[in-house]
């Protein structure tokens, strides 16, 4: 499976991340986002006439949307009922909260370090917002004894999708102080076997200590 | 506000501190890093490295010691003494390297944190801690609304000029719907 890649979107780290999870290989191919803003160019339109970034092209056949691509390694796994469970309506919720972190983190973070135009106080406002929603629902799912997203023992797509935005929030001037539990989540993905980083996420302890 | 620097004030919840975490918080702007030795002691650090000022709560607890993300030096638990520096390691840091500590109780469920605080923190009520609300309010507006939600006790955390975070306890039955009267409240607060 080839994956048009930009290193810095949150999306493309998604799609990377539970790839390397699920122990299933990409080949990387660069898309100069910023600055080149490739992705603009008729060469990659005739790939995703969307213009966005990832694009899995697979079989011959390409996914635009970075949700169906985390669905698809998924089914790729030996391990889709743990990854992306079919009978739990709550993980297209959490996927579709994921998007909504994507609107408001990822413009406050491509007006912070890009240089995108975005009206910033409501991005920042939004994602607070929605962070806030995510806090308290990890606070007591902890009191429950779980410690993801969904119900249950094991993590999912949920939480990949959630976690990308998420940890790359101060990127956009969105600070975690308030949220105890979400830092202890995040914590817990960077701990899942498999976890890769990206720039301006750090490795879990045990990828640092020698 | 400045905070009386007399006074213990709370600043996390013991269950806030699983092993190998790092907590971030402020108390009256100052931003302070809170984790948990594998000893148990409970350690209120400024959040920052003296090395290179990078937070400290971003770094990595490893047993008694807390591992900056940045150069990885390390610092004791207790003294927030540097005990090893990978650059130089066969030298002993010099023992002015160390860490800025607070005083530090863990009391009721909570740990307290203060300037100079004189004896005991004072837990009003024996109950479970309830789940912290940060409201963007100054403490002087939030306090007197508190006196409206029943069968809690809430201290207040002072987090900057304009913000505070809401500690309370109450009867373990009775955690989730204050909390939801909680959340109202912030809400209200924060529209006015």
């Amino acid at each position: 499976m080839i994956l048009h890649n930009f290193e810095l979107s949150a999306e493309c780290y998604a799609v990377r991340l539970l790839a390397a999870m699920l122990d299933i290989t990409l080949e990387l191919r660069r898309i100069d986002v910023f600055p080149g803003r490739e992705h603009e160019e008729p060469v990659f339109l005739a790939l995703n006439p969307l213009g966005t970034v990832p694009v899995l092209e697979t079989d011959g056949a390409s996914l635009y949307e970075w949700q169906a691509m985390l669905a698809l390694l998924a089914a790729r796994s030996a391990h889709q009922d743990l990854w992306w469970p079919t009978d739990e309506p709550r993980l297209i919720e959490w996927l579709g909260f994921a998007h909504r972190l994507a609107a408001s983190i990822g413009p406050a973070r491509a007006h912070d370090g890009m240089g995108m135009e975005a009206d910033i106080d409501s991005c920042r406002r939004d994602a607070h917002r929605l962070l806030r929603v995510l806090e308290r629902h990890l606070w007591f799912a902890e009191c429950d004894g779980n410690h993801w997203l969904l119900a249950g023992a094991h993590p999912t797509a949920a939480d990949i999708a959630v976690f990308v935005h998420v940890i790359l929030s101060e990127e956009g001037g969105i600070e975690r102080m308030d949220y105890p539990a979400i830092r202890r989540w995040t914590d817990r993905v960077r701990e899942i076997d498999g976890f890769i980083p990206m720039s301006g996420v750090f490795s879990p302890l045990k990828a640092v200590e020698m | 506000m400045t905070i009386d620097p007399k006074r213990w004030y709370p600043v996390a919840a013991s269950d806030d501190l699983p092993q190998d975490h790092v907590y971030q918080t402020r108390l009256d702007g100052r931003p302070v890093a809170i984790w948990r030795a594998a000893s148990g002691d409970v350690n209120v650090w400024d959040d920052r490295c003296p090395h290179r000022g990078v937070r400290f709560s971003v770094g990595y607890v490893i047993g008694d010691e807390l591992r900056c993300q940045y150069h990885a030096w390390r610092f004791a638990s207790g003294s927030g003494s540097c005990t090893h520096i990978p650059a130089q390691p066969d030298a002993k840091p010099a023992a002015a390297i160390r860490a800025q500590t607070w005083p530090v109780r863990e009391r009721g469920g909570l740990v307290w944190t203060g300037i100079t605080p004189e004896g005991e923190p004072a837990v009003p009520i024996d109950g479970a801690v309830l789940r912290a609300i940060p409201v963007n309010r100054a403490i002087e507006d939030v306090e007197p609304a508190l006196k409206a939600i029943p069968d809690a006790a809430f201290i207040l955390q002072p987090v900057d000029t304009e913000r505070c975070v809401i500690r309370g306890l109450a009867a373990p039955e009775r955690t989730y719907a204050i909390d939801a009267m909680l959340e109202r409240l912030r809400l209200t607060l924060e529209t006015v």
